[in-house]
């Protein structure tokens, strides 16, 4: 199934050359994917499907372009090839539309990061809604407060073969397991909160298959009867579920293009101390198992363990070929693979403040945020204002849900107040962020 | 390209083959099936340090193939459009349904006629990468030249070209052509040190044509004005306030506050907080919202629905009383009603759900000069970036990229990058004054419900007598 694709991406890269490239990276991709859904106590939906792509990124007389398709028959092909090269000419030429040097290429299998799981397609229909129904019987007819379960179970099945005219060639196979449950409960007057919970692995076997549906109903009900806020300085505990949403803002600001652009409020900080000095972002790419693990980036280029904060010091950019060279900077990757942070250099931190309950005795009172409602960050500034939804706390105890209030700072600032890093990230997304919290924070409420 | 014979011709499909689907489709015996193929184009072209540094065009094609079994879905899809592999997804579709051996009897085909609610008078694929460029030189020299402090431009033209063909159980045959371009430039200013970034953006269904210098002016002097307003502006003080809402954009809050609300997906499942408000009260009677597929051309506007239902003109409120829910096919059958245009998908890998088309409010009788000089401290708003809304519990947020203080009933210090969280029913009974002055937003908004969806909105002025407005304290 895989030799086809592979097939298909070589004879597009031989007929681009033929067709004038100076260069081509090529990608082609497969994705197989099912699902099953359950409300209530129902089937509600089933989803099944097989997708493939092929990607082509063109070099032609210092010009660059990016085309894709999913009609990859001989002839058509061709022709969108030849349209493609003849597109690609009609823009500016870019001197700095090169591919990556070859020694920063990944040169091979160094050993199996744990991505595959051979007994895919064993698992049968029977036993994926097998499993989405006793997930949603967790919830449904528990409590007389509940208004609707709803729980999945999905599984993907994901190849990428990518190569270029430089010599690279690699391939990636990834399987993921998940099941995800949400919650919705009656509150007084016509509210009806809800709330969500996930798990997904890698392997099958080491799917956690019990407990996503109690969880999201527990979720839900500990909603009931929010109360708003005083406006004022209130300690921030953020989940760990959610505490990526003010790393990002920062992973953003480090992007080379964003950088080149000087769109971004870390341009010209490379090497200052901007952040605590205990204070560590890191990546660690290679981890057994994770989900975000890879050997190469986008361009191929090697990736390894890198300490993108270090110390408080910004220590790296994220800069690809193309803005390398329109910097005059050294290649990088192109961004994290499998980022973390803690205070101090280890990670795990070893530490002994852990999970959420830990740290909220730590921090006394405040505000636990357990999920984000909109709000953005201005690139320029680092300004933020983000909508949350969670729980107030005094004593280490949550008191009460909070509603309709906004936290309100700059990113920098926010991460120079940051008092606990735990250790609890959940392995079910790419990176691998712990519970985060942070003094005297401006909340808005009423 | 839109004549059903040159369709059938594209996906490779007879009559008879569509009959054969939907026939295998039904095998087990569910109660409507559809078939839905698509062909996309789309190309894009990038400016960036004053040179077209990018072209890009993508293909993408398939058949989606969707059963319903009572409000049960099964979907499935296929790339590849032999008979065998349609034969095969159909087969997948059908296992949602369990009643094998029905007889649904000879299945009819004929061929549906909408209106047209959009048009390429000059197709995209008539015209070269070549014949776009001078658009995107023209905004970037007119941005450059109409401030010092301009850093930096980047712009963008997408455009693309969808062919449909549609086929449903119920012998509805339709094939369409829809069109689609934005234009999109952000500016990056630095004035002492300060470095404030812009944006603006333009679309439409619309073919070539949409390109003018009209436009690249518009937007050119649009992006100009609201990255500079940024120099300067505060973070107001944070909390509860009187907030007036600009005409235009500010049909976020109506998509945010109360569009995602109404649903029908939502309140048939019972977790909207607005499922038990049909027919209800629920605002001034000087208020009427809709939700209309049907304007010419806008970016939200479908001829007709991916169910194969024709596009229309929905009141969700009108004169302050919940008149209707947004439905797909399986809400309006749950609600024994007909369904409102309103199923949308995001491609032919997406099965379709209740989705917005054009959201706004119609106008009121007040000024907007009046509403300001309503206010003795409170805050205006116009320009936002993206909003969010929880279903049940109501809450919803925009994100503000710049507007002013209300000192007084005058507009005084400029203001930025705030969010505004408030309660959809609260906020709708909130507002206490509609001005005569609604305007459609053509910019480029995306909603995000699970799949992504072109949408537009717009609105009057109208003041909300209480918002909590992110700030310092």
């Amino acid at each position: 199934m895989f030799k086809n694709l592979k097939e298909v991406a070589q004879r597009a890269l031989e007929r681009a050359m033929k067709e004038g490239c100076r260069d081509v990276r090529v990608g082609s991709d497969m994705l197989i994917q099912s699902s099953f859904s359950v409300r209530n106590d129902k089937l509600d939906r089933l989803h099944q499907s097989t997708g493939s792509s092929l990607y082509l990124q063109l070099y032609v007389d210092g010009r660059y372009g990016y085309y894709s398709t999913n009609r990859t028959e001989e002839r058509e092909l061709n022709a969108f090839i030849k349209n493609a090269v003849e597109a690609t000419r009609l823009i500016s030429y870019d001197p700095d539309r090169v591919l990556p040097s070859k020694e920063l290429y990944f040169k091979g299998k160094e050993f199996d990061l744990k991505q595959f799981d051979n007994s895919y397609d064993s698992v049968s229909p029977e036993v994926k809604k097998e499993i989405a129904f006793a997930c949603a019987a967790e919830m449904f007819g528990k409590d007389k407060r509940v208004v609707s379960v709803n729980c999945e179970y999905g599984d993907s099945l994901e190849y990428y073969y990518m190569a270029d005219t430089g010599g690279f060639e690699g391939e990636m196979k990834q399987t993921l397991f998940t099941i995800s449950s949400e919650c919705s409960v009656k509150d007084r007057g016509d509210a009806r909160p809800e709330a969500w919970w996930y798990e997904s692995s890698l392997m099958f076997d080491s799917l956690v298959r019990e407990g996503t549906g109690r969880t999201a109903m527990e979720r839900a009900l500990s909603r009931l009867n929010p109360k708003k806020m005083k406006s004022g300085k209130y300690n921030m505990v953020i989940e760990n579920t959610v505490a990526s949403r003010v790393i990002s803002p920062i992973i953003s600001a480090l992007n080379g293009s964003a950088i080149q652009q000087k769109n971004s409020f870390l341009e010209g900080k490379l090497g200052n101390r901007l952040f605590p000095e205990n204070l560590y972002f890191m990546d660690r790419p290679h981890i057994i198992g994770a989900e975000g693990s890879r050997f190469y980036d986008g361009e191929g280029i090697a990736t390894k363990n890198i300490n993108i904060i270090e110390a408080g010091v910004v220590n790296t950019y994220f800069i690809n070929t193309y803005n390398s060279r329109k910097l005059g900077m050294p290649v990088t990757i192109e961004g994290p693979s499998v980022l973390s942070c803690s205070l101090g250099e280890n990670f795990p931190s070893g530490r002994p403040v852990n999970g959420v309950s830990e740290i909220l005795n730590k921090m006394e009172r405040g505000i636990l945020v357990t999920g984000f409602n909109g709000g953005n960050t201005n690139s320029s500034s680092g300004d933020f204002s983000f909508g949350v939804q969670g729980f107030y706390f005094e004593n280490g105890k949550v008191l009460h849900p909070i509603k309709e209030m906004n936290v309100t700072g700059n990113i920098v600032t926010l991460w120079n107040s940051v008092a606990e890093i735990g250790d609890d990230p959940r392995n079910t997304s790419r990176w691998l962020i712990p519970t985060l919290a942070f003094e005297s924070v401006n909340f808005n409420g009423n | 390209m839109n004549h059903p014979e040159e369709m059938k011709a594209l996906f490779g499909v007879s009559e008879e083959d569509l009959r054969r689907l939907v026939t295998i489709a039904l095998s087990n015996g569910g109660d409507y099936a559809d078939l839905y193929f698509e062909h996309s184009i789309s190309n894009e072209l990038t400016l960036r340090d004053s040179e077209i540094n990018g072209a890009g065009t993508h293909v993408d094609y398939g058949v989606g193939i969707r059963v319903l079994s009572g409000e049960k879905t099964g979907y499935a899809y296929t790339e590849i459009t032999t008979m065998k592999e349609m034969e095969r997804a159909a087969r997948t579709a059908s296992a949602i349904a369990s009643d094998p051996g029905r007889d649904i009897g000879p299945l009819s085909l004929s061929l549906a006629e909408f209106p047209r609610r959009y048009k390429a008078s000059i197709p995209w694929a008539d015209k070269t990468v070549s014949d776009r460029i001078p658009y995107l030189r023209e905004i970037d020299s007119l941005v450059f030249s109409a401030d010092p402090r301009v850093n930096k431009v980047m712009a963008r033209i997408s455009d693309s070209n969808t062919n449909i063909l549609f086929y449903n159980s119920d012998g509805v045959f339709a094939t369409d052509e829809r069109p689609m371009c934005s234009v999109a430039v952000t500016c990056i200013m630095k004035d002492n040190g300060v470095t404030e970034n812009g944006s603006a953006s333009r679309s439409f269904r619309s073919g070539f044509e949409m390109l003018s210098e009209e436009l690249v002016k518009e937007l050119a002097a649009e992006v100009v004005t609201k990255t500079s307003m940024q120099f300067g502006a505060l973070r107001p003080s944070g909390g509860e306030m009187p907030v007036v809402m600009g005409s235009g954009s500010s049909g976020i809050l109506l998509h945010e506050a109360i569009g995602h609300a109404f649903e029908a997906d939502f309140n048939r499942l019972g977790t909207s907080i607005f499922s038990d408000k049909l027919g209800k009260r629920i605002c001034s009677e000087e208020i009427s919202v809709v939700d209309d597929g049907t304007i010419f051309a806008n970016r939200g506007s479908i001829s007709f629905d991916d169910e194969g239902i024709e596009s229309q003109k929905t009141y969700m409120v009108r004169n302050g009383i919940l008149n209707s829910y947004l439905h797909d096919r399986i809400s309006a059958n749950y609600y024994k009603t007909a369904p409102t245009g309103n199923g949308r998908r995001e491609s032919f890998r997406h099965m379709p759900l209740p989705r917005m088309r054009a959201t706004y409010m119609e106008g009121g009788s007040a000024k907007e000069s009046d509403i300001i000089a309503s206010v003795k401290k409170g805050i205006f708003v116009d320009n936002f970036s993206n909003g969010q809304v929880q279903i049940g519990a109501g809450d919803f947020t925009f994100f503000v990229k710049s507007g002013y203080l209300i000192e007084n009933g005058k507009l005084t210090s400029p203001i930025k990058d705030i969010n505004i969280i408030g309660n959809g029913p609260e906020a709708l009974a909130d507002i206490v004054a509609v001005a005569d002055n609604p305007v459609i937003d053509n910019g480029t908004w995306t909603c995000g419900k699970e799949q992504y969806c072109a949408v537009s909105c717009g609105m009057p002025t109208v003041l909300v007598n209480k918002l909590t407005v992110g700030g310092v304290n």
